[in-house]
């Protein structure tokens, strides 16, 4: 499987006549732009903004972040998802690198859902601060949810990723700044050198736990609930085959532009034929029952094991009750025989002294930690709200509440406000970009 | 001005050795021994007012009595930090540091500073409560030590950043927390490094120690089933709908106890759960799936046990923390004990 | 929570789906649960179904109760 990776560096977005890509500045017509946006009857209201690095804006509700691009050869960026299936992983996808698009609730959030500030203290827990935005901000007819903690946000996440298509696609007849090639052998097809290396395999545990449909992050359109650990190249990930859900508490959160851009697989490919031999990726699961949790684990150990792997990084897409299908995972892993290091963030409590994961194992010897979800972050007053920032401590999301006995309310009058890291958008980066880890004080 | 006071044995204190012991506390204004070495350290920033001195038998024998004293002697101080020894290797002397240590932080919720050898069992009992220096054997480590507690108070002091544990050189607190790498490495780049290492068989550092298991004695199991009463408690987040505690949905600091009796199981819409973590749909339509009470009330008529108890209890388990479980579990006892519940069964989500 | 219960003299048998998560926060009696939505009661098979299992399994966390055991003991459940 090869992949080519054309990029397009974006160094300043503006709205214009027409929605194009020239010298480093994206132009994007807003008229034609929200068209798209609102091609679903669903999306009653919708406005977009653009915000970069630095600019005093705090985005919340955030729900989802996708990385504006076009297939070369055709076909839809998300496949059975923005369109039919068809194999991702292949050919040549441009993207638009160093912005995304950002989708914002206009009023309603939900326990999944983040909080991005653009500048200030704020900034540097979540990685979105750093690129420039295009903000989607809308509104949905969806009453069924509206007052619910937990939502789909099915209209939103969708018109997200049309937009991105819909802006991806004015770079698909221009010639790509930079190409990345990202090609790997077939498993037994590799040259000695590279058969030589020890060889690896990278689990990933996907937000599959909600059994209702249409919370759980998608795999070719696929309910990841309704699936059992299976093989996939890094390309297709790398290249739209899965999307994020909505359920997960948000720092601990993996976004479509995640997946696109997953620093974990890049790393990998750095070092394949050099110092690894990166046999692919396990797509594996996170579950509600222990059953289900320890079926999982045993299908990726045996996975690993027919297919050689020396050792194994795990990264699991969650915390609490999927810490037991991170530690399975990594235990049935060490007992096969595969060496194994997992990657994961903690939620260690208000005072830092929890249990930084309700299971543990001493096999588990090896973990790199991204973060701690119950950090307790203040933060002063943003000029420009995009959103709604009452929805914060309204709205039921994982870092936010409406009072509190000693700390108050989440969102203050003056616009402060003092929040879990838990709500910050995708903050703890366990796909790899995370600079953060734990320490003992 | 910043204010420190010290605490410091019957030996240090130059009252005399193992024959002083016994002596009572006692505070004295301005520096005795060890003090004197802490003000110069300190510099002129920070100035140690009062020395208090405790004889290690007396500590040991009048713990509660001697904490009381010196925390009355403390009491119309002013002070804005407080220091402990350096105990060095003394095991009588750490534990006294450690006892007035974690009773001073609490009363007063000041830092407190002290030193002590590896070795000492005071470091054990202590860590999780007070800033302890890893320390010298003996008293010839007394500048070193001193020079490393009072660097840190003034780092303290002066709102400086403070490092981790291993930084810094005290026995970590058992406290978590998230930190920025300087200069910054990604997770990407540790997670390689650490494979790389792991598969050649090098030494790695884990950035998750697994600790050790804190295990409680099993409860002495009930005699007679047919006479005992019998609580549920859950930390499904079962509550009437209109959640009259108002327990959080994650993160819970709030639990509730529901009256039960008469009700032979709980109704869809008049009980319901809060909890976030998972898919409320099947509680809501039918809350004994978390909360048992029907088959309980079987199981009282059948006569296998003597009596449902007249409460459940209620919390949300997700995103809890252990000081705070461990907190409402207190209170939950207390409460199953004034009601003379004979057993628990917890069921949890 | 099982903890403070157990430390304060009184039998608690805890009912999880996650034994291991129960087994790592120290409890000493366990009975298993089929999920976590819904411990005691599949919402996919019959009320009836839902009945006997949810009265077998608190059955054997009751008898749990009445047991003496020296170490962490999962107890097993017959539906």
């Amino acid at each position: 499987m090869k992949l080519e990776l054309g990029n397009f560096y974006v160094k300043d977005i503006v709205f214009g006549d027409e929605t194009s890509y020239s010298n480093g500045v994206l132009t994007v017509n807003k008229e034609e732009a929200l068209d798209v946006v609102k091609e679903d009857e669903h999306i009653t209201e919708a406005d977009l903004f653009i915000v970069k690095p630095g600019h005093n804006v705090r985005l919340v509700p955030v729900k989802e972040a996708i990385e504006p691009r076009t297939r070369v050869e055709g076909g839809p960026v998300f496949p059975g998802v923005t369109g039919d299936l068809m194999q991702s992983g292949n050919g040549r996808t441009l993207a638009l690198k160093d912005c995304s698009v950002l989708v914002v609730g206009k009023h309603w959030g939900g326990f999944q859902d983040g909080l991005i500030d653009m500048s200030g203290e704020g900034a540097k827990y979540t990685y979105y601060s750093q690129l420039k935005n295009i903000v989607l901000v809308a509104d949905t007819d969806e009453e069924f949810e509206k007052r619910e903690q937990q939502k789909k946000n099915r209209a939103l996440r969708w018109a997200g990723m049309r937009l991105a298509e819909y802006i991806g696609s004015c770079v698909k007849d221009l010639e790509p700044e930079k190409v990345e090639t990202f090609e790997l052998e077939p498993v037994t097809k590799r040259s000695k050198e590279e058969n030589d290396l020890p060889s690896v395999v990278l689990v990933l545990q996907p937000q599959s736990q909600m059994e209702e449909l249409g919370y759980n992050d998608l795999i070719y359109g696929w309910d990841t609930n309704r699936m059992l650990p299976t093989f996939m190249h890094p390309n297709e990930v790398l290249d739209g085959a899965i999307i994020s859900g909505s359920f997960m508490p948000c720092s601990s959160k993996w976004a479509t532009y995640d997946f696109q851009n997953f620093p974990v697989i890049r790393k990998l490919y750095e070092e394949h034929g050099k110092t690894l031999n990166f046999l692919g990726i396990i797509m594996s699961n996170l579950n509600v029952a222990l059953e289900q949790k320890e079926r999982a684990a045993l299908f990726v150990a045996q996975m690993a094991k027919s297919l050689g792997a020396d050792s194994a990084i795990v990264a699991e897409e969650g915390y609490g009750n999927p810490d037991a299908d991170f530690i399975a995972c990594i235990a049935a892993l060490e007992d096969a025989g595969v060496k194994t290091i997992g990657l994961t963030n903690e939620c260690t409590g208000r005072d830092g002294k929890s249990q930084p994961l309700v299971t543990l194992d001493p096999k588990a010897d090896a973990i790199v930690s991204c973060g701690d979800v119950s950090q307790l972050i203040e933060l002063p007053p943003m000029e420009t709200v995009l959103g709604e920032l009452e929805s914060l401590g309204r709205d039921g999301l994982s870092g936010g509440w409406e009072g509190d006995e000693i700390l108050g309310p989440s969102v203050r009058e003056d616009g402060s406000i003092i929040m879990e890291n838990n709500s910050m958008f995708c903050g703890d980066q366990v796909v790899g970009w995370s600079p953060k880890t734990m320490k003992e004080f | 001005m910043k204010k420190a006071i010290l605490y410091i044995n019957q030996f240090f204190g130059q009252i005399g050795g193992e024959e002083k012991a016994d002596i009572a506390p006692e505070i004295r204004e301005g520096l005795v021994g060890p003090a004197m070495e802490l003000q110069k350290r300190l510099g002129e920033d920070v100035e140690v007012t009062h020395t208090v001195i405790c004889g290690d038998n007396y500590m040991g024998s009048n713990t509660d009595g001697a904490i009381e004293t010196i925390l009355g002697y403390l009491e119309d101080k002013d002070f804005d930090i407080f220091f402990a020894g350096p105990a060095f290797r003394a095991g009588r002397y750490g534990s006294a540091c450690g006892h007035i240590g974690k009773a001073v932080k609490e009363k007063f919720d000041v830092p407190v500073i002290s030193s002590m050898n590896e070795e000492n069992p005071g470091v054990e009992m202590f860590h999780e409560h007070i800033y302890i220096f890893k320390g010298g054997a003996s008293a010839a480590a007394m500048r070193k030590d001193i020079k490393k507690m009072a660097n840190f108070g003034k780092k303290i002091l002066n709102g400086e950043v403070l490092l981790s544990a291993e930084e810094e050189g005290y026995y970590g607190r058992g406290i978590r927390r998230q930190v920025w790498l300087e200069p910054p490495v990604t997770a990407a780049d540790r997670v390689i490094d650490m494979l790389l290492k792991k598969v050649r068989g090098e030494k790695f550092q884990t950035e998750l120690p697994i600790p050790e298991q804190d295990m409680v004695p099993i409860a002495e199991p009930i005699k007679d089933l047919s006479k005992a009463n019998i609580a549920i408690v859950t930390s499904g987040g079962i509550v009437p709908v209109d959640n009259p505690d108002r327990i959080q949905s994650a993160s819970a600091t709030r639990w509730g106890k529901y009256n039960i009796s008469g009700l032979d199981r709980l109704e869809s819409g008049v009980y319901k759960t809060i909890h976030a973590g998972f898919d409320p749909a099947a509680a809501n339509a039918d809350p004994n799936v978390i909360v048992p009470l029907d088959v309980m009330r079987a199981y009282e008529k059948e006569g296998k046990i003597g009596k449902v108890h007249d409460y459940f209890y209620s919390t949300v388990g997700t995103g809890t923390t252990q000081g705070e479980a461990a907190r409402m579990g207190k209170e939950i006892v207390e409460h199953l004990k004034e009601t003379n519940v004979d057993g628990v069964i917890l069921v949890s989500t | 929570m099982v903890k403070e219960i157990e430390r304060a003299g009184i039998p608690i048998v805890q009912m999880a789906n996650l034994i291991p998560v129960a087994k790592t926060v120290g409890s000493n009696k366990m009975v298993p649960t089929i999920s976590i939505p819904y411990p005691l009661g599949d919402p996919s098979t019959s009320k009836e179904e839902q009945w006997k299992l949810r009265y077998h399994r608190v059955g054997v966390a009751l008898d749990a109760l009445t047991m003496d055991v020296k170490e962490q003991t999962v107890f097993k459940v017959k539906i």
